[in-house]
């Protein structure tokens, strides 16, 4: 059976779904099998991510309510045979998710893949909660400023009362992404540095991803950051990817861009 | 650099304070203390007329007002 994993963060736009989509690409690039599922209904995204918008057909919630075989509905990614994509629904709104058809949708991915991650809505609403119902671990999402990292202790507090796992008396594994940090600012004092966000959010912290203009641009092409090779974000994509492929690589520090010329003769001798 | 005369404290710090104060009172607001302690005792008396399938406690704040909102669903036949 696959792991289910789901992308989470409470407020919106922090990069849930560009971290779903350069994880999962990242995941194949290591040689196993994954999909990655689109659970924001009706905010259709991922697909552009991916640079797949043209390939959808079929929708998720069409394959849980019977419409389409989950074979019509996969599609395989572009840039690497290992990586499968379901689409969210663009037409229905939340309230089409029923917990017994995400169950029996999750279940048969995890008999196909070795990871299955669910790309969540913004929000702690029931799009939310039905993301998080059936997962076993969760990837948090969080950019180094305040509603950021507060709204995350809230999705964390849902994840900890709501998913299925917990009901049971299993706990969810917890994983942080500080995304879009700014070396400069965490190193004059004016952004939160990596310590002081996991001091208050107590998880395990699976990674760092430096702000990174590339990343909008990867996102124009539909072609995720993680095959730019020159690029930071990407390069700690891979790393997290391989993280979670069991590789026991140290967390690195984004550092400051010395674009100066002593930041350049210090690259010199460095 | 912290110099005496540069009292001014870093935002990150600030944030810092201010965050662990606001999240602990999110929880305070989040529960009642005694809230795992109630769900168990309602589980236990509904269960006597009804299986149960799952149970749902919030703590609501509507103004000045406090609401206890309680879920039950029952078991599907
Ligand atoms: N490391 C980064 N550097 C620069 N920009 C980034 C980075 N990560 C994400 N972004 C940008 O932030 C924006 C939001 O990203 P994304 O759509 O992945 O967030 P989201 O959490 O999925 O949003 P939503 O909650 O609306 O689903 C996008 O414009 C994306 O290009
Ligand atoms: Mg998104």
């Amino acid at each position: 059976m696959g792991m289910i994993i789901a992308v989470i963060s409470g407020k919106g736009g922090v990069g849930k779904t560009t971290a779903t989509a350069n994880i999962g690409l990242g995941i194949a690039m290591h040689g196993r099998k994954c999909v990655v599922v689109d659970f924001d209904i009706g905010q259709r995204n991922l697909d552009m991510i991916l640079g797949l918008e043209n390939r959808v057909v079929y929708d998720l919630v069409q394959v849980m309510d019977g419409e389409a075989s989950l074979k019509q509905a996969l599609i395989k990614s572009k840039s690497n045979e290992n990586l499968y994509f379901l689409a969210a629904s663009q037409t229905k709104d939340k309230s089409v998710l029923v917990s017994s058809k995400i169950k029996k949708l999750v279940d048969e991915l995890s008999l196909q893949f070795e990871y299955v991650i669910l790309d969540a809505p913004a929000g702690i609403e029931s799009g939310y909660e039905h993301t998080i119902e059936f997962a076993d671990s969760a990837i948090v999402i969080v950019n180094p400023e305040v509603s950021s990292i507060r709204d995350s202790d809230r999705a964390i507090g849902i994840l900890d009362s709501k998913s299925q796992k917990v009901k049971d008396g299993e706990e969810v594994d917890k994983y942080l992404i500080i995304n879009r940090i700014i070396p400069e600012m965490v190193q004059s004092g004016d952004m939160l540095s990596s310590e002081d966000i996991l001091e208050i959010l107590n998880i395990k912290l699976l990674g760092k991803v430096a702000e990174d203009k590339g990343v909008i641009e990867a996102s124009n092409q539909g072609t995720p950051i993680i095959l730019d090779p020159k690029s930071v974000a990407g390069a700690a994509y891979k790393r997290i990817a391989a993280r979670l492929c069991g590789d026991n690589i140290p967390i690195q520090e984004p550092t400051v861009n010395n674009k100066g010329l002593v930041g350049k003769l210090k690259g010199l001798f460095s | 650099m912290n110099f005496p005369w540069n009292k001014k404290r870093k935002s990150a710090e600030v944030a810092k304070d201010r965050l662990r104060i606001a999240i602990m009172t999110d929880k305070q607001n989040d529960n009642y203390p005694f809230m795992e302690d109630l769900k168990k005792d309602i589980i236990d008396v509904v269960r006597k007329y009804i299986e149960v399938q799952d149970i749902d406690i919030k703590k609501e704040c509507h103004g000045e007002f406090e609401a206890l909102s309680i879920d039950v669903q029952v078991k599907e036949k």
